[in-house]
């Protein structure tokens, strides 16, 4: 076969029909944009809401619904769930394999950031998690804030009650302020790219005497904070994150407090119901981004072929001036194609951007960190268009091909 | 330089297709290497299918067409091309430049069925036949040069390559009478320097005359003279 070169040609044909060149490329991009956008989201909803669960291997609360439990503690999404048992807690602090079990307790908040009663372990991870700033809580009245709440280190803040942030006429409302509780910032946790990093721990005690729970508990507790705790009653709480020794303690742990009194599982089995949901919605996404794909491909050949009939003269007079048919087959293939790859291109920077756009207004609705990184899924999305795209790119150009040229020169 | 552009035609007919009668036949039809023919004939007589067999654009029904003594009636699609390639320069009524390339680079266009880059040499030759043709700016593009200066760039390029044929269809019908002139001056004085057989599909008698011969294709044969169009 001769060595030629196309593209003078493709060339003029772009640089003419610069309109067709532009609606067929935006048509690609959009296609492979939302294909990037659905399956780039789905996989950064997953990760990021696995990764907020890392925190809580073992959930254990009230008997009722899992996901709401888990929904309530690991995203920090304000439902009214039931109280566990202040029993359970200490049952679950003695329990064997167990590192720590911290109480969750919320219902007061500071300018709509959740005050959670704690416990120091559970602030510190186990001694895991350093203090980017100060240290953990040590006594009653001091503070931890995740690394996104607005408060300085020595900060002294007033709680009010609720989940969310009263309106602004009500600020000072003297049902919603705890009066005369006070707060000191002793400590700044580093980034963790969860809701909690919105969140503000304090020692549970605290929680318990500012809802009246502490009861009898009241005087001592003023001096004392954590496990163990003396006496032997304790007010319940919404939740407990156990944090086993080991695997085998886990699967132990939620067996022991799968009972009637308390419902123990791990956040990632609530996760996993959630994925599968999730999984079946991105399957039926992909189908309607291929159908959609297909279709744009379909309008896109269509404007093609039209334009290409249009210029059967030009293509005569290639081939009746000298050129073979591979040239002018060439010359078709590769401009569908170039359109194709460069649609894709566009689509591909337009599905991160998107994506990213998305993740961070998902990320202000939910909380936690929706990374977005273009993996396997996409590039094989991208592949696929444009291994379909090579293949109906040959069907203009065949059609080019097989055109008599004395037929092409005499039509109008 | 050996001329070229030795023509023998043999029994040539052409019938389209579902009819009965023959469009055309030419019994026999020679052309010396370098010479010119003129062949005209009113509208719908087949000049221009004749013109697309002498080609090779188009197979006759039977018979034989020899250049230089290669049947191109035989000759298979890709072969063909390759034949029109190296032999024959094409000039048409409507010049059919590609409007998104400059003149030059529409004069250089049979230099890509080749080649990936024309060769210096080629390129030197391209900017003299735009010069030769009057084309000052080869880099203006197609689309903003007049009818006239279309034509001189479509002329430019079926010399390019040095062909040892060169045919045009009506290559002066579509401009006004100066430009007629000087198309079919430069299109004689150019083949004639080159030793290129010409042949030319016309109806202007005055371009025809100018020719060495002259044929008509009436009543579905080709005759010697001129039909008074």
């Amino acid at each position: 076969m001769r060595c030629f070169n196309p593209l003078p040609v493709i060339r003029a044909d772009l640089r003419r029909n610069l309109l067709l060149v532009w609606v067929t490329v935006m048509l690609v991009a959009l296609s492979v944009a939302s294909g990037i956008a659905v399956i780039s989201q789905e996989r950064a909803l997953r990760q990021g809401s696995a990764r907020a669960a890392d925190d809580f291997d073992v959930l254990v609360g009230a008997p009722g619904s899992g996901t709401q439990l888990v929904l309530s503690t690991v995203y920090l999404q304000a439902q009214a769930i039931p109280l566990l048992d202040g029993n359970v807690l200490l049952q679950a602090s003695a329990a064997k394999g167990v590192s720590y079990a911290a109480p969750i307790a919320f219902g007061d908040n500071w300018q709509g950031h959740p005050i959670i009663g704690t416990i120091a372990d559970f602030a510190s991870r186990g001694g895991t998690l350093a203090p980017a700033q100060g240290r953990v809580f040590q006594k009653r009245g001091e503070a931890v804030v995740g690394a996104a709440v607005p408060l300085a280190v020595g900060a002294v803040f007033s709680p009010s009650h609720g989940t969310q942030r009263a309106p602004d006429g009500e600020a000072g409302h003297a049902d919603a302020a705890h009066a005369g509780l006070t707060y000191t910032v002793v400590g700044r946790l580093p980034a963790r790219n969860t809701i909690w990093d919105k969140a503000i721990l304090v020692p549970v005690e605290d929680i318990w005497f500012v809802h009246g729970l502490s009861g009898s508990r009241a005087g001592e507790a003023t001096r004392h904070i954590g496990p163990p705790w003396p006496g032997s009653a304790l007010p319940g709480v919404p939740a407990i994150a156990i944090k086993p020794d080991s695997v085998s303690s886990a699967y132990q742990l939620r067996g022991q407090f799968r009972s009637t009194r308390s419902l123990a599982l791990f956040p990632a089995e609530v996760l996993n119901d959630l994925y599968l949901t999730l999984g079946n919605i991105r399957d039926v996404m992909s189908v309607l981004v291929i159908t959609t794909q297909l279709l744009v491909v379909a309008a896109v050949l269509m404007a093609l072929l039209v334009g290409f009939l249009a210029r059967r003269r030009q293509f005569a007079v290639l081939r009746a001036i000298g050129a073979s048919r591979f040239y002018v087959f060439s010359v078709v293939w590769i401009e569908v194609l170039l359109l194709i790859v460069g649609g894709a291109v566009v689509g591909c920077l337009l599905g991160w951007f998107g994506s990213n756009v998305l993740s961070y207004w998902v990320q202000s609705q939910v909380g936690f960190a929706m990374p977005v990184r273009l993996g396997a899924s996409e590039a094989m999305l991208v592949a696929a268009l444009l291994v379909l795209g090579a293949i109906v790119a040959t069907l203009p150009a065949w059609l080019v091909f097989r055109r008599p040229i004395a037929e092409g020169l005499v039509s109008g | 330089m050996s001329a070229r552009g030795e023509l023998r035609v043999q029994d040539l007919s052409v019938r389209f297709a579902g009819q009965e009668h023959f469009l055309f036949s030419v019994a026999s039809l020679e052309i010396a290497a370098g010479s010119s023919l003129g062949i005209s004939g009113i509208s719908g007589a087949g000049k221009t299918t004749l013109f697309h067999c002498l080609a090779g654009i188009a197979k006759p029904n039977t018979g034989a067409i020899c250049w230089d003594g290669t049947d191109i009636c035989s000759l298979r699609d890709d072969a063909l091309g390759r034949w029109r390639h190296q032999n024959l320069g094409l000039v048409f009524q409507d010049f059919h430049l590609i409007d998104g390339l400059s003149a030059l680079d529409n004069v250089l266009l049979p230099a890509c069925f080749d080649s990936w880059r024309p060769a210096p040499a080629v390129r030197e030759r391209a900017c003299e036949l735009l010069d030769a043709v009057g084309v000052a700016t080869g880099e203006r593009m197609a689309a903003m040069l007049s009818r006239g200066e279309r034509q001189r760039v479509a002329l430019a390029r079926a010399l390019l390559l040095q062909p040892g044929i060169v045919m045009t269809d009506e290559p002066t019908a579509s401009l006004d009478p100066e430009h007629r002139r000087q198309i079919g001056d430069l299109l004689i004085e150019l083949v004639r320097s080159q030793g290129a057989t010409l042949i030319v599909i016309s109806h202007e008698h005055e371009l025809l005359a100018r020719l060495d011969r002259r044929m008509s294709l009436r009543d579905g044969q080709l005759q010697l003279g001129t039909d008074q169009v």
